[in-house]
């Protein structure tokens, strides 16, 4: 694959409103305070990792989002390619609707590329879709969107990833049981009790050339759908294992290159099941750093490919990553000392989700080229 | 590249999940079951064409709406009763669950998207599926649109080879291919 450039990248998450905010709390290992919210039926807390002070609409969220990410010095957007990638897209509004209604009918329904369309007429960017694959969507916005560019003809691709406090999310994530009644979040922690939901706003722009500031070069991907499970990938981690290999192979590398990988790590059973049988399959002796995100930001769901790209390249060039206070009791080697990398080391990042859809980046670090 | 293959597929609004999955199980043995109609109508849109598809296929689906059915249950539950949501309703909600079941049930092995169709829809699914085809991620490409804004119409264009034709619609990839067509009719 081509390599190509995060040139920019701006993000609004549960520990601050900017990227360098949220970066300096991760480094410094503050948690963001998590807000507490009722399971219907059962009538069980569970926590929910919202952005700060949020009195924003969506749309002004987006605006303030893609004026942050492109900068003043943007230009013309029609060389620009618009990926919006969100399981959430419009469905607050809708859920407002449903309750101040009292119900939803059919043409209440708003179609899945709205947003997308009226973000390409606002902002004149060349062309827009939605792309959502789950939990997948931003790592496969950030591939496809990579490659899209490298095939020409548009000069620049942005990939605009969020996911809004949705009570169906909440909701649902709660009847299937995979939200943590503890609400500590410790994915790969021999008692892990599932994931934290977490919100989060966050934008990218690809290039082909670093430009004045990169953030990492993406030089390979790989994405599959594992047909095993609508919500579970193989336990046996065979297929996280071959999309590992599949992504560095795209990138030209071997698995002995990479200085750090970034598991999905959602603290569910089966996703740490399957995920540390994929390592072991990798890393028979001896695996690289490990990492993971999830505690600090919650789970993004389809933003975490962005949310988690952005927040780790860019802590990566400010200084060493902290290390993790339960790492001596977690089921994979993750590093409980701070985590120093070369500028320009080789990061594996993972992201899997429902629908099968599991997905690798292989990206690396541009410290020195600052 | 060649389009080897193509379904179309129209049903009427009031065409019912029983006449979907009637149709369904004329042409595969083990349906799944607890799925929502956007899933059958994609899977119907695969399963006319499946003679021709191998595993190392990808999936590029894209529909204007998520199964509004399931949408009007889901957020009927959770804002208006304030219940939690059916588990299979929900599963059923992520917009690639039928890009998944599609997979599962042709066996493809390859790339899942799932996006919203728009204006452009064939066009960009076109454009995703010549990228894993020019670097041999898969050999082939299944290109499916489910268009449910009144009466329902789902299309399939199954690819093969590395050069995607150009085309923007449905009828000009399909110029000259003949296409694997199913009228439903409504039960009332």
């Amino acid at each position: 694959m081509t390599p190509v450039y995060l040139q920019r990248g701006a993000l609004h998450c549960a520990l601050g409103d900017d990227l360098a905010t949220a970066s300096r709390a991760l480094r410094e290992g503050q948690r963001a305070p998590g807000r507490e919210f009722v399971l219907h039926d059962v009538q069980e807390p569970r926590t929910y990792l919202n952005v700060p002070a949020n009195e924003e609409s969506l749309d002004a969220r987006l605006n303030r989002l893609l004026g942050e990410t492109l900068g003043a010095d943007r230009g013309r957007l029609d060389d620009c390619l618009l990926i919006v990638a969100s399981t959430a897209l419009d469905i607050v509004e809708l859920e407002t609707l449903a309750a101040e209604r009292g119900g939803f009918v059919p043409n209440d329904s708003t179609s899945l590329d709205r947003l997308a369309g009226q973000l390409r007429e606002r902002w004149g960017f060349a062309e827009a879709y939605t792309l959502n694959t789950a939990c997948t969507s931003a790592a496969n916005g950030l591939l496809y969107g990579a490659r899209q560019l490298a095939a020409g003809p548009l000069a620049r691709v942005l990939v605009l990833a969020f996911e809004t406090p949705s009570a169906v999310a909440m909701q649902g994530f709660g009847a299937l049981n995979l939200l943590s009644p503890s609400g500590r979040y410790r994915p790969f922690h021999p008692e892990r009790d599932g994931l934290v939901l977490g919100e989060t706003y966050c934008a990218a722009l690809l290039g082909l050339e670093p430009g004045s500031a990169p953030l990492a070069r993406l030089l390979g991907g790989f994405s599959a759908c594992d047909t095993t499970s609508l919500t579970t990938t193989r336990e046996d981690g065979s297929h996280i294992d071959w999309v590992m290999r599949k992504a560095l192979a795209s990138a030209g590398r071997d698995a002995g290159d990479i200085a750090l990988i970034k598991l999905h790590g959602t603290a569910t059973h089966a996703n740490d099941h399957a995920e540390t049988n994929g390592m072991l399959s990798l890393y028979p002796e001896r695996m690289p750093a490990l990492c993971v995100l999830k505690p600090w930001l919650g789970h993004t769901l389809g933003a975490c490919g962005l949310s988690e790209t952005l927040l780790l390249m860019h802590a990566l060039q400010q200084g060493p990553l902290p290390g993790l206070d339960y790492a001596t009791e977690a089921s994979l080697p993750l590093s409980g000392q701070p985590l120093q990398l070369a500028d320009d080391a080789l990061v594996l990042a993972n992201f899997f989700g429902f629908g099968g859809n599991n997905a690798s980046l292989v990206l690396q670090g541009c410290g020195g080229e600052q | 590249m060649t389009v080897i293959a193509a379904s179309e597929i129209h049903g009427l609004a009031t065409t019912g999940d029983k006449d979907l999955k009637a149709a369904l199980s004329r042409y595969l043995s083990n349906p799944p079951r607890r799925i929502d109609r956007l899933i059958f109508q994609a899977l119907l849109g695969g399963a006319l064409i499946k003679a021709d598809i191998r595993s190392d296929c990808g999936l590029y689906l894209a529909s204007h709406h998520p199964a509004r059915p399931t949408m009007i249950a889901l957020l009927e539950a959770v804002c208006v009763q304030r219940k939690q949501p059916k588990p299979f309703e929900f599963v059923n909600s992520v917009s690639n669950a039928a890009g998944f079941h599609v997979a599962q049930q042709l066996g493809l092995e390859g790339p899942n998207l799932f996006i919203g169709a728009g204006a452009k829809v064939w066009s960009q699914l076109s454009n995703l599926a010549r990228l894993d085809l020019q670097d041999g991620v898969v050999s082939q490409a299944l290109l499916l649109v489910v268009d449910e804004r009144g009466d329902f119409c789902v299309r399939g264009v199954l690819l093969e080879g590395r050069d995607v034709p150009a085309g923007d619609s449905f009828e000009a990839l399909t110029a000259g291919v003949e296409v694997q067509r199913l009228e439903l009719v409504a039960t009332f």
